[in-house]
């Protein structure tokens, strides 16, 4: 500890500007990896935040609540499957809306037949709705008494419902946008009005829930054996195989894994370029008497300290990043992927090290009778 | 039959050396670089070892310390013998029983002349607060007090080496070794440093070797010891 604090404290630029590195590495690896979460949220948060422990799509709608649409035949199947304790329907559609008289903007209306099926799970804030014109929106988008207005199509002046949002629910967006859970008759109101035309609303999934006994697992295997036209998901599945998640995923992974190898890399390059300048001071050391061990424990303190102070330094500037809304994408501080990370990068430096460690532990220290580094 | 090591011990000498073999191999050769020597420094003996270039003298003096282990041979310093040690055993051997002033890397640059005294403290059990005021003893009584704080690339050559001797008496040994102490000063410093090895060693009871090529060093010992093929010549 002695030898590897006094060797920093005389080598301050050096140390803290590898410090810098590590923490600016570790700013973009929790900024990356915040963006990747409030990116899936935005696209499949409102799956995640729905009741329904299970979604039966269409086949043919590719697991897109927009693109699945569930016929009577096929509800008829669904219902019938044994292990189904309950089922509902779930629409999905993308509205024109004014919110409260603003100018236009696109806003997605998840409709849900039963309460406990397709409705949020838990509200961040305000009530459910207990008729059709009330709504509970996405805590990023909306607040607690605003008014939703539908933008009809057809003639000018014709009738549209108008939604009051008396609830919040974070992290419930879908297809990164503004979304809205409404009861089944506020849906098929909205899309009504803005498909005058349209005659009957069809489901886009049904929502089921397992009778006692049956897991969510099971039920979606007896659904999917009942059935070919029905594809049946639990509520992650659902949130995971949207079309889209995967691959952002992949993407960011790739990220990670870079930065993943660029981290020990440098701190491990740094430890063993710094190695070598010192070897002649190693290898006195040795000849007067310091364990090869000791060497390597002051080795390891000073990578725990430079991977440590760069982590801290990375927190405290990703910290007030999520504070701020980033576009449609919330940035969130979560505890469990910072500790991941901290502990992830400390190993990584620790064994970066190694290379530097091995060459310590090789040392002779008869070099210091001629002089030599050891090394 | 006295052992080595009792014998050093009741007769008291620093070191007795025995029938010291070293043989090297070098590809499929072997080169002998220490053949059959003997060598027994009295306790408070300061021995001018000198010899040509490659006659063995570093490699004696590596022996004596622990730095290297003998082919065939005893070594005792100070009633502990040394031949038979792990090289564990030897690490702390030299930490607790040898001082060393090497030719040329002396002191670890990122540390104050000070603490280049006090690192014997913090590789070994500590002792804390003896070990800093015998740190601070030493500074004085090598002059260096107004530069305990310097480090080595403030030092001029001449206070470097007194530091290295200071270090190499941070842990009272036994045997201190000199490996040619004065080659990177000019003669007046280094006569001023041998006459102080020759002080301290002296006013402590210390044994020393000195391997030097410098015949003006052999004046300060008491003994000269020649060396030439790996032969002590007497």
């Amino acid at each position: 500890m002695f030898l590897a604090l006094r060797e920093m404290s005389r080598a301050r630029v050096r140390f803290g500007l590898l410090i810098c590195a590590v923490g600016l590495l570790v700013f973009l690896i929790l900024t990356q990896q915040a963006i990747q979460g409030g990116l899936i949220t935005g696209f499949v948060g409102a799956l995640r935040q729905q009741s329904a422990p299970v979604l039966v799509y269409s086949v043919d709608g590719e697991r897109t609540l927009q693109g699945s649409v569930i016929d009577p035949g096929l509800e008829a199947k669904i219902r019938g499957v044994g292990g189904v304790a309950e089922a509902g329907w779930v629409g999905q559609s993308t509205f024109t809306v004014r919110v409260d008289g603003g100018a236009e903007s696109d806003a997605a209306l998840i409709g849900y037949e039963h309460s406990g099926l397709g409705d949020p799970s838990r509200l961040s804030s305000g009530r459910r709705p207990v008729g059709p014109t009330e709504v509970v929106g996405s805590a990023a988008d909306f607040t607690v008494g605003s008014r939703v207005r539908i933008v009809p199509s057809g003639p000018a002046g014709a009738t549209s419902p108008v939604f009051t949002v008396v609830g919040l629910v974070k992290d419930a967006q879908i297809q990164v946008t503004p979304t809205l859970f409404v009861p089944w008759a506020g849906y098929e109101a909205a899309v009504k009005a803005a498909n005058p035309d349209a005659t009957t609303v069809l489901p886009s999934v049904i929502a089921a829930r397992p009778t006692s006994g049956v897991s969510d697992t099971e039920l979606v295997r007896r659904i999917n054996a009942a059935s070919p036209d029905a594809d049946a998901l639990t509520r992650s599945q659902a949130a995971s195989d949207t079309p889209g998640v995967a691959q952002v995923q992949q993407s960011f992974q790739l990220i990670f894994l870079l930065y993943g190898l660029v981290v020990p890399l440098v701190t491990g390059l740094f430890f063993l370029i710094i190695t070598f300048q010192k070897a002649a001071a190693l290898t006195l050391l040795r000849a007067i008497g310091a364990r090869s061990g000791a060497l390597v424990r002051s080795l390891l303190v000073q990578v725990v300290l430079v991977v440590g102070g760069g982590i801290v330094i990375g927190i405290a500037l990703f910290a007030p990043l999520t504070l701020i809304q980033l576009g449609a994408i919330t940035i969130r501080f979560d505890p469990g992927a910072v500790l991941f990370w901290s502990v992830g990068l400390l190993v990584l430096g620790v064994a970066s090290a190694l290379v530097a460690a091995r060459r310590v532990l090789a040392i002779d220290p008869l070099e210091a009778t001629t002089g030599g580094g050891g090394l | 039959m006295t052992t080595l090591a009792e014998s050093a011990s009741t007769t008291g000498h620093a070191l007795e050396m025995r029938a010291i073999t070293k043989i090297y191999r070098v590809a499929d050769d072997e080169v002998v670089a220490l053949d059959h020597v003997d060598l027994t420094v009295a306790s408070d003996e300061i021995v001018a070892l000198v010899g040509p270039s490659g006659s063995g003298k570093t490699t004696l003096c590596s022996i004596a310390g622990g730095l290297l282990s003998p082919t065939n041979g005893s070594v005792a310093v100070a009633g502990q013998e040394i031949s038979g040690y792990s090289g564990r055993q030897l690490t702390e051997f030299r930490r607790a029983s040898v001082g060393f002033v090497f030719q040329t890397v002396n002191l670890i640059p990122f540390l104050t002349a000070r603490e280049n005294l006090l690192v014997v403290d913090e590789i070994g059990p500590r002792l804390g607060r003896v070990a800093r005021d015998r740190a601070d003893q030493l500074l004085e009584e090598l002059g260096l007090t107004d530069r305990a704080s310097n480090l080595p690339a403030q030092l001029s050559g001449g206070q470097k080496q007194r530091v290295a001797i200071g270090r190499a008496l941070m842990n009272d040994p036994s045997l201190v070794l000199f490996d040619e102490p004065t080659s990177a000063l000019d003669s007046s410093l280094g006569d001023q440093v041998v006459r102080l090895i020759r002080d301290e060693m002296k006013a402590r009871g210390t044994a020393a070797i000195i391997v030097t090529h410098d015949d003006r060093i052999t004046h300060y010992a008491d003994r000269t010891v020649n060396i030439e093929d790996g032969r002590i010549a007497e």
